[in-house]
């Protein structure tokens, strides 16, 4: 069969398999262990079962349960109702204070959590049933709490830049800190966007309701941030360590959960059933990504072995389009495809048949992999499938699925133009990690 | 016969129990290595050569541990947008044949990563590390996570238990 029929054959059928409904990594397994059986017969059974060992063995990826516990105990333990109430002192009167409450917290979170959902139902329980009670627009509260998560996996620590750096063979602490200056950018266009809103329909936050904002003196300001230190700590000894050169991501990622532990004492919040419900949730999600990785390793090697992937970077190169209209389209497909299917199986797909063109198209790995990471984190708020909406549903069912897909569109255009600055000014992606 | 399969089932649910908790244990390890190495090598000028192997071997020992558990609970992330369309009693069929693919997909990988098991305690094969350990001490909880998966994707074949009920999903976004 020609290289194409095999390429876009393959890719059918796993997407296919993907819409049935079933677990991905047994959609991937089946698609495997076929493709080994046709391609190389039943002596390639071996790679198979290699590339699941290989997969599990990387140590980088050991980042994941780690960045996960972090945001699980400073979740569960409560630590951050202290920082909830710290940031409201500090927020001030604003109109549309809680809108500004939610974007400011959202962008603290991010960089203590790695992943979007947590974050979103967690606002979803304690932000968003305060901002309905105030009057606020429940739209525009439900799209900045979704937009304002999905900063979370940009921001390091990021569990979805684990994933993209371990695949893309792309330096993972570069690519960490890269998502700092793209994290704040994107949280100022944020707010840009919610005082456009509310200065041009007031009705969106109540008025008087900067009014209702805690009187607070200067010096309940400087107790407020000396109360939040603690945080300060852990976010230097995620970002910080990297920085510095004096861990790796795991190594910071670990320090950071000893550091979210500490907290919790600091705080008089640890206790042996939060710590092991936090353990419990933190391993049973990393053996969910790992299991899809390890299963998903050999359909990118046999897209290697079949050729397709070499005959795809030949056929690009003989294109010649301009290197722009080339990442129009190779960002186009993972934007319309994370609608409908995950992000973790999307980017299985995708980054083995993308990385081998970078080089050909002379992209910067950094550049290029960090609007891929908010491209595919703005797919979990991309209607009608993504999980941070989900997540969001979840924890505040009485609201509409309808109205919660109506609510992110804006917020999906403002990433869209984060991503179109990102990729005119590469600098904002690749400033911070040449420092390193 | 029933009251052999009932037994046998609270044994298989048995197993899943302890390998859940030392998956947990696996990550604890994780967790301890990696601030030792950071302590030890920067307030002792000490480096450890245990640390990376030990994360290393934690990872994929806990992830296989977790993996029985995960399926049993019905944890494993899937798209379910054609799911959510169908009238229940369709749906009903579909998962009854995602179980059933489940199952078979699951044993195969099984039948593949114990076939690489028996190769590598023939060929006596060890890991190329600081300390060579067998390579079979690690592979081996890979063919029991894929194992006890696939048992448990047969029991949920059973009629009297198919629920409608969608998989769980995912936590990484």
């Amino acid at each position: 069969m020609v290289w194409w029929g095999t390429l876009s054959g393959g890719l059918a059928v796993l997407l296919a398999a993907f819409m049935t409904g079933a677990p991905i990594f047994i959609a991937f397994l089946v698609i495997n262990i076929a493709g080994v059986l046709v391609v190389l017969g039943q002596p390639g059974f071996g790679m198979v079962a290699n590339s699941i060992f290989e997969t599990t063995n990387i140590a980088a990826l050991s980042a994941i349960p780690l960045f996960i516990l972090m945001g699980e105990l400073l979740f569960r333990s409560g630590s951050i109702d202290i920082l909830f109430d710290s940031v409201d002192k500090l927020v001030g009167k604003v109109r549309g204070r809680q809108y500004v409450l939610c974007i400011v917290l959202s962008t603290i979170f991010g960089a203590l959590s790695g992943a979007a959902m947590g974050v979103a139902a967690m606002m979803a329980r304690t932000l968003y049933p305060g901002m309905i009670e105030r009057k606020y627009d429940s739209r525009l509260s439900t799209g900045a709490i979704l937009a304002g998560a999905s900063l979370a996996p940009i921001i390091p620590p990021s569990v979805l830049v684990i994933i993209i750096g371990t695949l893309a063979d792309v330096s993972i602490a570069g690519l960490l800190i890269a998502g700092i200056v793209p994290g704040l950018l994107l949280s100022g266009m944020f707010l840009i966007y919610i005082f456009a809103r509310v200065r041009a329909n007031p009705e969106l936050a109540p008025y008087g309701d900067s009014d209702t904002a805690p009187e607070v003196t200067l010096w309940e300001m400087v107790v407020a941030v000396l109360r939040v230190m603690p945080f300060a700590i852990i976010i230097f000894c995620v970002m910080g360590f990297i920085l510095l050169g004096v861990a790796t991501p795991s190594e910071s990622a670990a320090t950071g959960v000893l550091g979210a532990l500490l907290t919790a004492v600091y705080y008089r919040k640890l206790n042996w059933k939060m710590v092991s419900e936090s353990v419990s949730s933190a391993a049973f999600i990393t053996s969910m990504i790992l299991v899809i990785m390890a299963s998903s390793k050999m359909f990118s090697q046999l897209l290697a072995f079949t050729g397709s992937t070499r005959e795809l970077t030949s056929l690009i190169v003989t294109l010649n389009f301009e290197p722009y209209v080339m990442l129009f389209i190779m960002m186009l497909i993972p934007f319309i495809l994370c609608m409908f299917i995950d992000q973790i199986a999307l980017m299985l797909v995708v980054i083995p048949i993308y990385q081998p063109l970078l080089g050909t198209l002379g992209f910067d790995p950094i550049w290029f992999w960090l609007i891929m990471l908010l491209n595919v984190t703005v797919g979990g708020i991309t209607p009608p499938f993504g999980y941070t909406m989900f997540a969001f549903k979840g924890s505040a069912p009485h609201v509409p699925l309808k109205d919660i897909f109506s609510a992110t569109w804006p917020f999906v255009g403002i990433f869209l133009v984060g991503m179109i600055v990102i990729a005119a000014f590469p600098p904002l992606a690749t400033w911070l990690p040449g420092l390193l | 016969m029933g009251d052999v399969l009932n037994t046998l089932a609270r044994l298989h649910d048995g197993v899943t129990r302890v390998g859940f908790h030392l998956s947990k244990l696996c990550l604890g390890i994780i967790v301890f290595a990696y601030c030792y190495e950071v302590f030890a090598r920067y307030f002792f000028a000490a480096p450890t050569w245990w640390s990376s192997e030990a994360v290393q071997y934690s990872l994929c020992i806990g992830a296989f541990l977790m993996m029985p558990h995960v399926t049993k609970e019905k944890g494993h992330v899937a798209v379910t947008v054609l799911l959510d369309m169908l009238a229940q009693e369709k749906t009903r069929l579909l998962y009854w044949f995602i179980y059933l693919v489940g199952f078979l997909a699951c044993a195969a990988a099984t039948w593949i990563s114990l076939d690489e098991n028996i190769r590598q305690i023939v060929k006596d094969v060890h890991l190329m590390k600081v300390k060579p350990i067998p390579k079979i001490y690690i592979s081996a909880w890979i063919t029991y996570g894929f194992g006890s998966s696939a048992i448990y994707f047969l029991r949920m074949l059973d009629p009297r238990t198919l629920g409608v009920e969608k998989p769980a999903s995912g936590m990484h976004g």
